[in-house]
């Protein structure tokens, strides 16, 4: 079987390479588009190929051959075609490495060999765990090199990469390995010189013609990436703004940044068939646009340009994280637990809080920078009363949408689970984050809260946001003993909350001190 | 006339705004802690600690009482405040609403089994159940709603209710016995370890009649493990031609038929049969190789007879292990004969099956093994309990102490009058009755993950019988309860059973019509009255943001 693959993969070439092993045989780019199906959906080769190299490797190449390349080229060990990929896993944690016998420096090992020693890390992880099966950091390291392991497994015996096979009037996904059959490309070979391509080919076209192409549209939407765009607009309009006063300027490269974030989000939702607000990529990509939308509307009827900024900034940061957190948010799009398959809901209680997120959000980069300034070149009183001004009125859309949020979220709740409230820690957090910005809002009225401790205050509670909205996942849900912060998110949020506080304490603590210059100004 | 200014003094302490940042930050903090313990300790934990406390009850009240006297004090209405009286109407409404829900509202759920009718909601309160069946009387004791042990003290009927655990874990234990015995009764326990470099596994068997929870036999894959008499282990040791051994139970002595010269006959069937004469109880019959019970006359089994039979023969083929306390035997298959050995503490003794070793790790002659319940601080792991699962109760009934769990009801006589204890969560009879017709489950293409599950029943009420179909976000309203998917289960067999949430909520409009109050308040408040200040020799916060100038 193996000679015979090989004789007609090489029908073409001239002689046959004398070292098979380097060959890419059809694995070419070329195949990114075509559908495959994964995790419960259908989606093209390029995105699945992308995401499972990352999670095998971290990166999404390996070495010249792309996501895609590698992908096919693991897949086709399963028919026995052989390859030199080596592909290396990441092991960071001290004692794990000793047990894959890595020195102090090396912190990379191969599939191969993880899969020798799997029964042995396997037992590690049971013992390490205990009776009572308590994750510890290590026994999470050795779980996620054993599930990587399995993806591994899984492709390179040709299991992983699943092909439509029409039939009528149904699509069945089978492996590679099934799917090129000796028969249909010996009849392929009658009618093209690339008998792989070919079988391929037609079978997708038949599977277009029934079902559609949104693939390639999510193929285009991946190669098109984006984010980075976004960002890139995002940076050039807050240089244009800040460095260069160009304010026109900003102004157009701010629409243009609405545009493309438009259009990403409008993608994602033809996609997925459902509201862009159903994971943490999501949440975050769309707060930052909800906020610079918003910031640009309030500041256009306030007259004021530094919402304009503040949005930006906002903005910015979003997709700083969407870009580069890729550890902590995971772009790839996957099917809803049942209780979520509401659109209606989802998108009126998800969004009206996602959009509070965002709205308080620019009340934090607002009393920040208030903060800073303040610190560095100093304000005077009138200052803050002014400033403290524009925090409340980003604070009054933020409270309110954060009230009808929660609000919106109680009866959902009613609707489909017969209980307004459930201290469930998600909703606990919000009405926390709520209660926290009205204790501010009404002690605001009292001697208790001036303008000077207002600002650091705004600034201090959007912790109790970055709680409800990342901590209950990354901190909460996880629980017991999972406070090493080995995780992407725990470590985030840990450095946030440091940073915050940290800003907080700097800014405000030497106020009234001689050789401060916002003391000079306010006597 | 002193008391007026007390009134207002007070009147002006709950309505002013420093009184709602304290209780606003107070409401906070407690948040806080339960969603940690939350996370920590588990959802039933927190509710019991600190959503569901009296303080946490009092806390909310005192916002309730802050929100009315602050709107009370900015009366008559100013057109300023027409968006303030509204959120704060809209807040108390809600309160109202929530106070009517947990006076009178029901918060449980029904399990559908795959096959069978089903009426019965489960609650949220736990409860000790008393059933005295000879009289059909049903006594309900209602325990308190703690996170921590609670002291009772409570006495009903010569029954003291002593303590409650919320959480614990059974422990095990070995106690005295509650009865007196002979010293020859075979009421022996031990527990042994048996394991292979693959697996090891402690296991305790006992004799003892008092033992609820160990039994005198065990199989463990294909190895069935029987744990006997002491003084039965002797009589194994010999390999008597018959392989039959009879067993007193009254003197609690073995003997085979050979040592008292007992002749094994053939019956027309090809069956061994043999008669034994006991002093005082007359004459058996036994047929060993195909009942360890003699026969009477009539060929009818007599159980409980005090002579029985046992025929080695029976447990040669498959792997069969005899434990005798500190003793053992099995079958040799390849010497064709049966080993008898002794069991030291704590020596190892080699199996002939599957490199198998077994340890005696303890024996006792008389004390009884059991579970006694410890409390716990519960834990919570990826949505589980993993500690802390048992709730458990400790009665003292004719001076003898008793712990009912929600895993095992107790049963007693007491004054020759049956009794069964139960622990477990209050119930409420629906005035009508469901029966799971059909459950289906969807699950992601390719994938394990369920995208849906929905419960068809059938509703049997007084107007006749009535088909449903309820799944998420669709569930089903009669006679003024409301019935919600919840959850499912898969039983061995691959039947579905579901479960469904059930609720009866009078409060519900009072809380939807305070939300709109509230939301158009807020509205009205931020929008309708907002004052522009002037900006005028604003120090820019960053370049770029100078003046607006319009051009």
């Amino acid at each position: 079987m193996i000679q015979f693959i090989l004789a007609l993969i090489f029908t073409s070439a001239i002689t046959i390479p004398s070292n098979a092993a380097e060959e890419t045989y059809f694995c070419q780019d070329s195949l990114a588009k075509i559908p495959i199906r994964q995790d419960g959906r259908t989606k093209p080769l390029y995105v699945h190929a992308k995401e499972a190299i990352k999670y095998l490797t971290n990166k999404t190449s390996h070495g010249e051959l792309s996501a895609v390349q590698t992908f096919c080229l693991l897949s086709l060990e399963g028919m026995g075609l052989k390859n030199n990929i080596n592909l290396m896993a990441r092991v960071d944690h001290v004692d794990v490495k000793e047990m894959l016998d890595l020195n102090e420096k090396e912190n990379q090992v191969s599939f191969t060999t993880i899969l020798e020693e799997a029964p042995a890390l396997r037992r590690e992880m049971r013992k390490e765990m205990g009776p009572k099966g308590i994750q510890t950091a290590k026994s999470k390291a050795i779980a996620k090199l054993i599930n990587q392991a399995g993806l591994y497994k899984n492709i390179v015996e040709g299991q992983n990469w699943l092909l439509p096979a029409v039939t009528r009037d149904r699509v069945d996904w089978i492996p590679v390995t099934a799917f090129l059959r000796e028969e249909k490309i010996i009849a392929a070979r009658e009618k093209s010189d690339k008998p792989f391509q070919y079988v391929i080919n037609e079978e997708v076209k038949k599977f277009e013609d029934m079902k559609g192409d949104l693939h390639k549209l999510e193929y285009n939407y991946s190669r098109a990436n984006l984010p980075v765009v976004s960002l890139i607009l995002t940076l050039l309009a807050l240089a244009s703004l800040t460095l260069f006063k160009k304010f026109t300027v900003a102004l157009g490269f701010s629409l243009a940044t609405i545009l493309i974030q438009l259009s990403l989000i409008s993608i994602r939702v033809f996609i997925s068939g459902r509201a862009p607000i159903t994971n943490m990529y999501e949440t975050v990509m769309f707060s930052g646009f909800g906020a610079l939308v918003l910031s640009m509307a309030v500041g256009h009827f306030k007259k004021e340009k530094v919402f304009l900024y503040v949005g930006l900034m906002y903005n910015a940061c979003t997709l700083m994280m969407m870009n580069f957190a890729t550890g902590m948010l995971s772009e790839s799009i996957s099917p809803l637990v049942p209780v979520l398959r509401d659109n209606f809901w989802l998108s009126t209680h998800v969004t009206t809080i996602i959009m509070s997120y965002g709205a308080l959000a620019l009340s934090w980069i607002l009393a920040n920078t208030v903060l800073i300034k303040k610190k560095f070149t100093g304000l005077n009183k009138q200052d803050d009363l002014y400033y403290s001004e524009l925090i409340y009125t980003t604070l009054k859309y933020g409270t309110i949408m954060l009230g009808a949020g929660i609000i919106l979220g109680g009866v959902w709740a009613d609707y489909s689970w017969g209980r307004f409230w459930g201290w469930d820690p998600k909703e606990t957090w919000s009405l926390i984050a709520f209660i926290i910005y009205m204790a501010i809002l009404h002690g605001r009225n009292t001697t208790w809260i001036s303008p000077k401790r207002f600002i650091p205050l705004v600034a201090g509670a959007f912790m109790s946001i970055m709680m409800a909205w990342f901590g209950v996942n990354y901190i909460l849900a996880s629980g017991l003993h999972s406070y090493g912060f080995s995780e992407g998110g725990a470590i985030f949020l840990g450095s946030f909350f440091l940073i915050q506080t940290g800003v907080i304490i700097i800014s405000t603590i030497d106020m009234n001190l001689p050789w401060s210059s916002s003391s000079e100004k306010n006597h | 006339m002193d008391s007026i200014p007390l009134i207002r003094r007070i009147d002006k302490t709950l309505g002013s705004l420093k009184f709602a940042v304290i209780l606003l930050g107070l409401f906070a903090l407690f948040m806080i802690v339960g969603t940690f313990f939350e996370s920590y300790y588990g959802t039933d934990f927190a509710n019991r600690t600190i959503y569901k406390t009296w303080f946490f009850m009092l806390l909310q009240f005192g916002m309730f009482l802050s929100i009315s006297f602050a709107a009370f004090q900015r009366l008559p209405p100013k057109k300023r405040l027409y968006g303030f009286y509204t959120i704060h109407t809209g807040l108390i409404t809600i309160g109202a609403g929530s106070f009517i829900t947990y006076y009178s509202g029901v918060d449980g759920s029904l399990l559908l089994p795959p096959n069978g009718p089903s009426r019965e909601v489960i609650l949220n309160e736990d409860v000790l159940k008393i059933r005295f069946p000879d009289e059909g009387r049903l006594v309900t004791y209602k325990l308190p709603y703690t996170g921590f042990s609670a002291d009772i003290a409570r006495e009903y009927e010569n029954i003291k209710i002593k303590k409650y655990y919320p959480f614990a874990d059974n422990k095990f234990t070995w106690v005295n016995a509650k009865g007196s015995y002979n010293a020859n009764d075979p009421i022996h326990s031990s527990t042994y370890t048996i394991s292979n470099p693959m697996v090891s596994q402690d296991f305790t068997l006992s004799l003892h009649p008092e033992s609820t929870e160990f039994k005198s036999n065990l199989t463990m894959g294909p190895l069935t493990v029987h744990y006997l008499p002491k003084s039965l282990g002797p009589c194994f040791a010999q390999n008597n031609p018959s392989r039959l051994i009879l067993w007193d139970r009254e003197k609690a002595e073995c003997y085979t038929p050979e040592e008292r010269n007992i002749s094994i006959q053939k019956a027309k069937s090809g069956n061994r049969f043999l008669v034994v004469k006991k002093e005082g109880s007359g004459i058996f019959s036994f047929f060993p190789d195909v009942s360890p019970w003699p026969v009477d006359k009539d060929m009818r089994m007599q159980r409980g007879s005090p002579l029985r039979i046992f025929s080695k023969k029976l447990f040669e083929d498959k792997p069969n292990l005899f434990l005798f306390g500190e003793s053992t035997a099995y079958f040799e298959k390849e010497e064709k004969e049966w080993l008898y050995s002794k069991l030291d503490q704590n020596i190892p003794l080699t199996l002939p099956w599957m490199g198998f070793e077994i340890v005696l790790e303890k024996h006792q002659t008389a004390k009884v093994p059991t579970f006694i319940p410890e409390k716990v601080l519960p834990i919570q792991k990826n949505n589980e309990i993993i500690r802390g699962k048992v709730r458990a109760l400790e009665l003292e009934i004719q001076g003898n102490p008793y712990w009912v769990t929600n895993e095992r009801p107790v049963q007693l006589l007491i004054n020759g009058k049956k009794a069964v204890f139960y622990l477990q969560k209050e119930t409420l009879k629906l005035p009508f009755e469901f029966v799971l017709t059909k459950f289906k489950m969807e699950k992601d293409p390719g994938t394990n993950r369920p995208a849906s599950y929905e419960s068809f029943v059938r509703l049997f009420s007084n107007d006749g019988p009535q088909e449903h179909h309820i799944y998420m976000n669709n569930p089903l309203k009669h006679q003024g309860f409301t019935f919600y998917q919840a959850s499912y289960s898969q039983d061995q067999q691959g039947n579905y059973s579901s479960t469904l949430s059930v609720n009866v909520d009078p409060g519900r409009p009072f809380k939807y019509a305070g939300s709109l109050m509230l939301v158009f308040g807020s509205l009205w408040h931020y929008f309708l009255n907002f004052r522009k200040r002037k900006k005028k020799d604003i120090t820019p916060l960053v370049a770029g943001t100078e003046e607006f100038t319009e051009s």
